[in-house]
């Protein structure tokens, strides 16, 4: 082709793509949303993307040409402490979002360093949106008595256990079906536990007894709350940490990998690995996950209905460490936080309350195990019909706490999984992982740690 | 006395006898030293093919090994019978007959053994940019990745630039360096030999905060400009070195025809060093293409992604791992460095630092 | 000014002025803002506060898992340097010298891909081959041909794995030095020492080696440099090893500053690597004779 000829078609070309241009009249509001990529829950994000699009039909229907973009940037963290520290950094540099989703116990570090604005203002002049809000879940998005953020969705956590393996070493079915309410009763103890996960894993029917999360993580909590260990001074306002329960908790886990029940590699698994362990019939014998995996549980292996997931799996809370005690469980709920920031902060913060409708909370809740937020979902028909795991493991919260909302929470939990990996892997034995952790916790946190015995 | 033996018939027999005996000698030793290089080699050529299979043949997403146990068992035999070939047979025409002939069975071979479990599903990570949408949902799965395409865009803008860079000023100051005398001259390059061997890796929080300090962060331009810097010291001095092997007649008689200095350099200078230019361009390439530390540190939105944050993310099981994808995304991003340094290999390998005479 | 001495001042701008910035900017002014910073309270807001010298009290006093950190590195770099990148990368560089050109070349070829290869496939690949399942290359090998169990290499043996992840690399330097040195000895004294009747071993120890004595120590004090402050293998293949186990001076400072957001503290450590940097590196230049290096440093492609 003659070298004019090419010049002149791409001169039309160009100026035919200039012409076909969407008219660009209409005003674009973007908003950049923050998520952490949750492989358990698309509508975390997604029902702010739904939220938006509802109220672009309102602008429509009122005759507006401004429409709302939402910028979905989603982080690939290994888990929400990473996802904090990621946004942490995001924020220092400037490139913080308008909105996300954040793991609720991180609020106060997001506070003090100017990361979240306070939605006392926005709650109180939305009563339509959330005077029907479960009361105990504000106490999460708190934060030095003012509320940060909405709660998105709560769990709980369990340890489940596989019933077929119990039934295969010859346990029967009384003992198999009572175990929930031997544990909630304070006859069945964390080491019980162990000894039976060794049972298993002795007659061959299992290859591993208890497999737990590969990183950082509130569930480590949940155990600790059952050997005692408190972390939080409600008082004083400042974190603590019981030398005593610690060594006693590491006690536990050594006695647990020296019976054969954890592996001793188990915080370098990744989370594929620990999902296939308890996917198939005969690998794991426990898991020390949440309510939200029992989907992808059913998925796995088939089963089609409640009661037919109720067959094979069971639910325990994490076990008293003494007999007579009380057993523990660890909610974790995940919240909407607006950066203070942000010029669109006020819209931000509509478009959190149009998510947390009950259809669109409803709809999260459901497809990913998570726990209803406000009191007119329980009446929904879809979650009558399909939340039976969510009916199922709302007994549950009677032994459920939170962890505290202090700014150095997310540094304390990262310090005693690191402990945590020295005993399974043996590199320390439970005295020096405890004085490891206490060493770690008073150098890093210094005086908003109170260290007790 | 041995010339005398040397002469007779039976001395020159035994003279021959030695002669095979020392070349069979020498057949043993190289024979036994080139498997030792095998055994050696082995740990480094396996995981690497064992990646190719994987990319062609992994269905489930899982890590297997059938695929290459047995394409192996096809080509260490055909890789030791054109060994022998080369060994015995002398006579060209025969050679490349006997070739072609083991290369056909080799590849009648491995297509009977694993030819129905080869596809190139694993690669539409090329075409389908949403490769997590099919196992997500529709509401969050575009934000996980952005295209490949994108992050082979970045990459590629980021080593071609910062290698032209890199050419560009190293060029001009290896000249500078090796022509001309100037007060310092002595200081400047012995701090340029320390700044080499000094560890460029522990400047990477200053590094972060003056990026972040004068705007540059988060920007392909600003890892550019650093990758070069780092790259400097290194490639001055091996353009200083080839300045220094051309001989100063050559700028002189042109320079007395009438050139000025700068004319000089390029019209004349310049062409007697390609070669030096060509090991640099090659090694900044690769070294941009390749880079991780800095990418990770420095870059955050998506859209600036190289290839290195790509294949890293990928690979992590956020939700749940496709390592057949992950292996194809490994050969897609190796491809570009290792044929560029298939092409260079010869220049590189036999580069030497310091002439050593004696 | 007359116009040569101008032309002299453009000159000197125009050829040795981009070099001279961006040197200046990117490592001279890197270094004198870690000064800076290190003595500063900077935490993950990038926020300054106060100046203070608590990062430096706080090293020496109250930070234990210093020592443990600088331990290994010590036992690390000692380790594959000497059994890689020195002693390997010279077996290597003698034994692809001896064999017919053809085949040495290949095998120097197959040993410099490691180190052209992206740093995040190659990390990549360690992580397949170590897996600990019996899907892990190694173990395939190991349990089908030596009968030993499945290894868990990352777990039992961790500083192990990085000294050989980080050698394959460092190997390929040695190697490719010690070659030239060794083709850069003229020929006619390997026909003299086979006339007078020496045999491979002979010539190996009495022409090969001693033409190498000085590039071995180049590459001895160069590696050692560059292995103390290298941590991109170790963060890719071990993240720090199980618990702190392969958290080598470098990687510490990297996550305190990256991880924990404690800028400062990382800009106090990295300093203290600086200072060890700049000090080995003029060591080098004294005792290392490496003027060599200054008046013939030469590139000759054979």
């Amino acid at each position: 082709m003659k070298l004019r000829t090419l010049l002149a078609a791409s001169a039309l070309a160009l100026a035919a793509v200039g012409v076909a241009a969407p008219v660009a009249s209409a005003e674009e509001v973007v908003l950049k949303l923050w998520s952490r990529a949750d492989r358990s829950g698309p509508l975390r994000a997604g029902n702010i993307l739904a939220a938006a699009e509802q109220l672009n039909r309102m602008l429509e229907a009122a005759g507006s040409d401004v429409r709302v973009k939402i910028d979905l940037f989603e982080n690939n963290a290994k888990g929400y402490d990473a996802d904090a520290l990621d946004l942490l950094k995001a924020f220092a540099v400037e490139k913080g979002p308008d909105l996300y989703v954040a793991a609720h116990e991180w609020i106060g570090a997001f506070v003090e360093a100017g990361y979240a604005w306070n939605l006392e203002e926005h709650i109180k002049n939305n009563p339509e949106f959330y005077s029907d809000m479960i009361p105990a879940l504000w106490k999460a998005v708190e934060y030095k008595g003012q509320r940060y953020g909405i709660p998105q969705d709560t769990e709980v956590r369990m340890f489940f256990y596989n019933k077929d393996m119990l039934r295969k070493i010859g346990k029967s079915e009384e003992f198999i079906e009572g175990l929930p309410g031997m544990v909630e009763r304070g006859e069945f103890t964390i080491y019980d536990l162990t000894d039976l996960a060794k049972e298993v894993v002795d007659a061959g029917v299992a290859k591993y007894g208890l497999v737990h999360r590969p990183n950082v993580g509130p569930d480590f909590q949940m155990v600790l709350a059952s050997f005692g260990f408190d972390p939080y001074d409600e008082a004083k306002g400042k974190l603590q940490a019981s030398r005593k329960a610690l060594n006693a908790y590491f006690d536990w886990l050594k006695y647990s990998v020296d019976a054969g029940v954890i592996p001793s590699n188990m915080t370098s698994w990744s989370w594929d690995s620990v999902h296939a362990a308890f996917r198939t019939e005969q690998t794991a014998f426990l898991k020390h996950h949440g309510i939200w995996n029992v989907p992808p549980q059913m998925k796995a292996r088939g089963y089609k209905s409640g009661e037919e997931y109720f067959q094979h799996i069971g639910w325990l809370h994490s076990p008293p460490a003494e007999k007579g005690g009380r057993p523990a469980n660890l909610s974790h709920p995940i919240i909407y936080v607006v950066a203070p920031q942000s010029p669109h902060r006020e819209l931000a913060a509509m478009l959190i309350a149009l998510a947390s409708q009950p259809y669109l909370n409803t709809r999260h809740a459901i497809t990913t195990g998570h726990l209803p937020i406000k009191y007119s979902q329980l009446g929904l028909p879809e979650f009558r019909s399909e939340g039976w795991m969510l009916i199922a493991g709302a007994p549950m919260l009677k032994y459920t706490t939170f962890m505290p909302n202090h700014a150095r929470v997310g540094q304390f939990n990262a310090i005693i999984y690191k402990g945590i990996q020295a005993v399974e892997t043996g590199r320390l034995d439970p005295k020096s992982a405890t004085d490891f952790v206490l060493d770690e916790l008073a150098g890093e946190i210094g005086d908003e740690v109170i260290i007790l015995d | 006395m041995a010339v005398e033996a040397l002469v007779t018939p039976s001395g020159a027999e035994r003279w021959n006898a030695l002669a095979v005996r020392a070349r069979r000698r020498r057949l043993l030793t190289d024979s036994l030293l080139v498997g030792f290089l095998v055994v050696v080699s082995l740990p480094i050529i396996l995981p690497y093919f064992w990646m190719l299979t994987i990319s062609v043949s992994a269905k489930t997403g899982g890590v297997e090994s059938v695929v290459l146990w047995r394409a192996c068992a096809v080509l260490v035999p055909a890789v030791v019978a054109f060994g022998l070939l080369r060994l015995f047979v002398e006579e060209t025409r025969r050679l490349v007959l006997g070739a072609l002939a083991i290369a056909a069975i080799a590849v009648a071979a491995v297509i009977l053994l694993v030819g129905s479990d080869l596809h190139l599903q694993n690669y539409r990570f090329l075409w389908n940019p949403d490769i997590v949408a099919e196992i997500r949902g529709k509401a969050t799965a575009e934000a996980q990745f952005p295209s490949v395409w994108i992050a082979f865009r970045n990459s590629l803008a980021l080593a071609v630039t910062q290698t032209v860079l890199v050419l560009t000023v190293s060029t001009l100051a290896g000249y500078y360096l090796s022509r001309f005398q100037f007060p310092g001259r002595a200081g400047f390059l012995q701090g340029l030999l320390v700044l080499h061997a000094f560890p460029a890796m522990t400047l990477v929080i200053p590094i972060f905060l003056l990026m972040y300090w004068s705007g540059l962060l988060d920007t392909i331009t600003g890892v550019i400009l650093v990758i070069a810097t780092l790259e400097l010291p290194f490639s001055i001095f091996i353009m200083k070195g080839f300045f220094d092997a051309v001989p100063w007649d050559i700028e002189m008689s042109a320079m007395t025809d009438g050139a000025s200095r700068r004319q000089a350099f390029f019209r004349v200078v310049l062409p007697q060093v390609r070669v030096g230019m060509l090991a640099v361009g090659v090694f900044a390439f690769i070294k941009g293409w390749e880079e991780y530390v800095f990418v990770r540190t420095l870059l955050f939105e998506k859209q600036n992604w190289v290839m290195s944050l790509y294949i890293f993310w990928v690979s992590e099981d956020i939700m749940g791992v496709d390592y057949g994808i992950v292996a194809a995304v490994a050969v897609f991003y190796i491809l570009p460095s290792l044929l560029l340094y298939v092409f260079c290999q010869k220049f590189l390998v036999q580069m030497t630092l310091g002439g050593i005479k004696g | 000014m007359s116009s040569m001495a101008l032309r002299q001042r453009v000159n000197a701008a125009l050829f040795l002025g981009p070099a001279c910035l961006l040197l200046f900017f990117f490592f001279i002014a890197p270094v004198v803002v870690d000064v800076f910073v290190a003595f500063t309270d900077m935490g993950r807001t990038l926020r300054i506060n106060e100046l203070t010298t608590a990062n430096f009290e706080r090293m020496f006093t109250r930070d234990h898992r210093l020592g443990q950190t600088l331990v290994i590195t010590f036992m690390y770099v000692l380790g594959t340097l000497a059994i890689f990148n020195v002693t390997f990368g010279l077996i290597l560089a003698l034994v692809t010298t001896q064999v017919p050109d053809r085949i040495g070349g290949f095998f120097r070829s197959v040993w410099l891909l490691p180190r052209m290869s992206p740093s995040v496939i190659y990390a990549l690949l360690w992580a397949w081959v170590i897996d600990p399942n019996e899907r892990g290359l190694l173990n395939q090998i190991l349990m089908h041909t030596i009968g030993i169990g499945p290894v868990d290499l990352m777990n039992d043996h961790p500083l192990l794995l990085i000294i050989v992840a980080n050698g394959f690399i460092g190997a390929s330097m040695g190697m490719i030095i010690f070659t030239s040195a060794i083709r850069s000895i003229p020929q006619h004294l390997f026909y003299a020492a086979a006339a007078d009747g020496a045999g491979r071993l002979a010539i190996v120890r009495h022409i090969t080696l001693p033409a190498i004595r000085w590039p071995l120590s180049f590459i001895t004090v160069y590696q050692t440099l560059s292995l103390l402050v290298s941590f991109e293998y170790i963060w890719l293949i071990t993240d720090g090893g199980p618990f702190y186990d392969t958290t080598v001076y470098a990687l510490y400072v990297y996550k305190r500053a990256f991880e924990n957001g404690q800028y400062a503290y990382g800009a106090a450590l990295a300093l203290i690597l600086v200072v060890i940097g700049i000090a080995l590196a003029l060591l080098m230049w004294r005792f290392f004779d490496m003027k060599r290096l200054l008046q013939e440093p030469r590139i000759e492609v054979h």
